[in-house]
């Protein structure tokens, strides 16, 4: 054909189409191939981790004396760690996430959740200094202030709302930001009150402990329970609310007998999860447990997690050597406890979904 | 008791722990600006009157309930200069106004009394083998003045290229390292995490559901595991063999057999992949079917209405998922110190020598920086603070990158919702 532009397309005949197919063909077929061949990439990564940690422990070999011990005081210091941080994480993000979900101003609730999400991002080793630099040296002489703290501020909250919660009924909404200065205040005023006394009442084995751990895991892991349980709590039908309010429940009423037992399966894939995060998380565990390889369930003593023995240990490991072999057999350790946790945490959430779904469709 | 007191008590302790999580992010967001910029603010050089007669001159660094800690000339190396004296010694402290600090490049700080002649005169009787930073008059100093030098510090902390101890010297090696270590593994993660995506959204079927469970569960394996992995394939597989077949003239001196910038960012490409693929794949999800029917309907094809209409509309899904990965890699440090990151780095990964990018190399990076200046330096006082410095730029890049995600996110709902009109 004579390659005219100006007249090309008047000519085009019916073998230029077939070839036009042809080539629109190919390129459908080749980002076909693109998409599956990336995606065969992501596969192959990922079921890598478990194949790679298995395959590397072979052929296998007797590992040095002592080495189950030593595993299972890791595995003890990272259940220590773990169960403290979830001690505070469960309770404040699932408390959260009900008030969220369930008695919150809609235009709080727009503020609550970006806030979480910007703690969530905070990284665990700026959480980790917090706690080293900030924390630990208060808590060596207050372990008491704590536990106070603990006892006094919900039983205050509670009173208060004895008193005052009926008349506020309209402000419930807005209580969080009413209660932000009350709560500081409080706070504030029981460490002021500890310091005047000299000497500790409680003197921690460690300045380094499970209850700074705690703490600080705690605080990593509250954003994770709480945006799980939040999604539970949201997928719940508000028909059902509805109903339970119009035979006559309070809002509390509502929340404990319907929403909360529907949302069950998501409430405690919340709580597997978060305990899964703590058993992980190297940066807080290795800045702020003190790193001793010592099995002991007293919460104010050091303790030294799978996480943290990785961390410390592997970059000065030989490669193929007995600590080598025994830090991959660690790491094995925390990848099946955790990916257990989260299988059992994804089916409870699938259960939820499940319901959910079959609850929306008889509604 | 009133009908319902008892759940209104509830609910108040329901809201007293929303409350207390804000307070907590507020107390610790407040607790990193404030420490975080207190290491640039020039502090007062008091002058100390013991009570043997001596007089002490230099920066109070720390205070318990019957001792202080004085930071005063640092005659020989940084660090030796610290005096701890107690309270019951001091009988009188006073701020002159004529007493200067001269700041050496190596760290260390000089304290004296006088004009410009007598701060030249005390460094001449010092061996001060280290350029001179600066000298300043901080006592006499006004609110203006004393910002003036804040903000000197604080340039000179984010612009300090390197210096010859992780002590001393500014943020720009570890900010340059994190920066780099992102943008390139934002470079793997995106296509692959992508075509992941598109995969999902297109096909429903085993491999599709495989694809998504083993996304779904490998999302909570903890990063340290990713670390570990780095190290054994990547680093003692991948690098070793590189090393034997390219590199062989350097041996034993590894080159890509040891922990390095091209592995940090595969690592943390893997740590990062389903953040991008799920919520790429939930932008996909949120565009109306309609609009995929349409195109179909004049005749595109399924890959041309993927590539020209649906990956469009859903660009700032695509942006969320970058920068939330950008958000977790950057915040994520336990992997990287197996695979390669050093407290201080000989070389930038980046720079003006071909081929300008140096995979191979070890880096620098915030996170670590944090994690170093406070449990590793030998020079506690000094340490801590330079932690929080460190923290508070890396926790102010994340939390940026955060909020544009959150930002970008509503306006995704907001363009949907003129959509489905």
């Amino acid at each position: 054909m004579s390659a005219n532009p100006d007249t090309y397309t008047a000519f085009l005949t019916a073998q230029d189409a077939r070839y036009a197919a042809e080539r629109r063909w190919r390129r459908e077929r080749m980002g076909g191939w693109l998409v599956a061949g990336g995606t065969a990439v992501v596969l192959a990564a990922l079921l890598v981790i478990p194949l790679f940690l298995i395959l590397s422990l072979l052929p296998w070999s007797p590992l040095p004396a002592g080495t189950w011990e030593r595993l299972g005081v890791l595995l003890a210091g990272s259940v220590k760690a773990a169960t403290c941080a979830v001690l505070v994480a469960v309770p404040i993000g699932l408390a959260t996430a009900a008030f969220n979900a369930h008695f919150c101003a809609p235009r709080l609730r727009g503020w609550i959740k970006p806030a979480m999400e910007v703690l969530e991002a905070i990284p665990t080793v700026v959480l980790g200094l917090v706690a080293v630099a900030a924390l630990a040296p208060w808590l060596k002489t207050n372990v008491a202030t704590l536990l106070a703290l603990i006892v006094i501020v919900p039983a205050l909250l509670l009173a208060a709302g004895m008193a005052f919660g009926t008349q506020l009924r309209g402000q419930r909404g807005w209580l969080p930001l009413w209660l932000l200065p009350a709560v500081l205040a409080v706070t504030a005023a029981i460490i002021h009150i500890a310091a005047q006394r000299d000497g500790a009442l409680i003197i921690p084995d460690s300045p380094w402990n499970a209850a700074l751990v705690g703490l600080a895991l705690g605080l990593a892991a509250v954003p994770l329970v709480f945006s799980i349980a939040e999604d539970a709590l949201m997928l719940i039908p508000a028909t059902q609310t509805q109903a339970a309010l119009a035979l006559g429940a309070t809002r509390w009423q509502a929340l404990m007998s319907i929403v909360l037992p529907a949302a069950r399966p998501g409430l405690i894939a919340a709580i597997v999860l978060g305990a899964s995060r703590c058993i992980g998380e190297t940066m807080i565990v290795l800045m702020a447990s003190g790193n001793t390889p010592l099995a002991d369930p007293d919460p104010l003593s050091g303790l030294r997690t799978l996480s943290a023995e990785l961390a410390l240990g592997l970059p000065e490991a030989a490669p193929r050597g007995d600590t080598y072999r025994v830090l991959l057999l660690a790491a094995l350790v925390l990848f099946g406890l955790t990916f257990a946790l989260n299988v059992l945490a994804e089916r409870a959430r699938a259960a939820l979904r499940r319901r959910s779904d079959a609850g929306v469709g008889a509604a | 008791m009133r009908r319902g007191a008892a759940g209104d008590a509830g609910t108040w302790l329901l809201a007293g722990a929303a409350a207390a999580c804000l307070a907590t992010m507020l107390m610790v967001l407040l607790l990193l600006g404030r420490a975080g910029l207190a290491p640039f603010w020039p502090a007062h050089i008091a002058e100390l009157q013991l009570a043997d007669g001596r007089g002490v001159l230099g920066e109070i660094v720390a205070k318990s309930k019957d001792t202080l800690v004085v930071r005063t000339t640092e005659r020989d190396r940084i660090g030796s200069g610290y005096v701890r004296l107690a309270y019951d010694d001091v009988v009188a402290e006073t701020r002159p106004p004529d007493a200067f600090v001269i700041a050496l490049a190596d760290g260390r700080r000089l304290f004296g009394r006088g004009d410009a002649a007598a701060a030249s005169a005390l460094l001449q009787g010092i061996s001060a083998s280290s350029a001179v930073e600066e000298t300043f008059w901080p006592n006499a100093s006004g609110l203006m003045a004393r910002a003036g030098i804040f903000m000197r510090h604080a340039g000179r902390f984010l612009a300090t290229s390197s210096s010859a101890s992780a002590a001393v010297g500014g943020a720009l090696p570890a900010l340059v390292g994190t920066v780099t270590l992102v943008l390139l593994m934002s470079l793997i993660v995106m296509p692959f995490g992508i075509a992941t995506a598109v995969y999902l959204h297109e096909r429903r079927g085993v491999t599709a559901g495989l694809v998504r469970s083993a996304i779904g569960n490998l999302a909570g394996v903890p990063s340290i595991v990713y670390g570990v992995l780095g190290l054994g394939l990547f680093v003692h597989g991948f690098g070793a063999n590189i090393d034997r077949l390219l590199y062989s003239a350097h041996q034993p001196v590894p080159t890509f057999g040891s922990g390095g910038l091209l592995w940090a960012a595969l690592t943390l490409a893997l740590l990062t992949l389903p953040v991008v693929v799920i919520s790429v794949e939930e932008g996909l999800a949120r565009i109306p079917a309609s609009l995929r029917a349409g195109s179909l309907a004049l005749g595109a094809t399924r890959g041309e209405t993927m590539w020209r209409l649906l990956l469009p509309a859903a660009r700032p899904a695509v942006l969320t998922g970058l920068i939330l990965a950008i958000a977790r890699a950057a915040g994520a440090v336990a992997p990287l110190m197996l695979v390669g990151v050093v407290k201080l780095a000989p070389a930038l990964p980046v720079d003006g020598e071909f081929p300008y990018l140096h995979p191979s190399r070890q880096f620098m990076h915030l996170g670590f920086a944090v994690y170093d200046a406070a449990l590793a330096s030998p020079d506690a006082v000094r340490g801590v603070p330079r932690a929080y410095a460190f923290a508070l730029l890396l926790v102010g890049v994340v939390i940026a990158l955060n909020l544009t995600a959150i930002v970008l996110r509503n306006r995704l709902r907001e363009r949907y919702r003129a959509l489905e009109v």
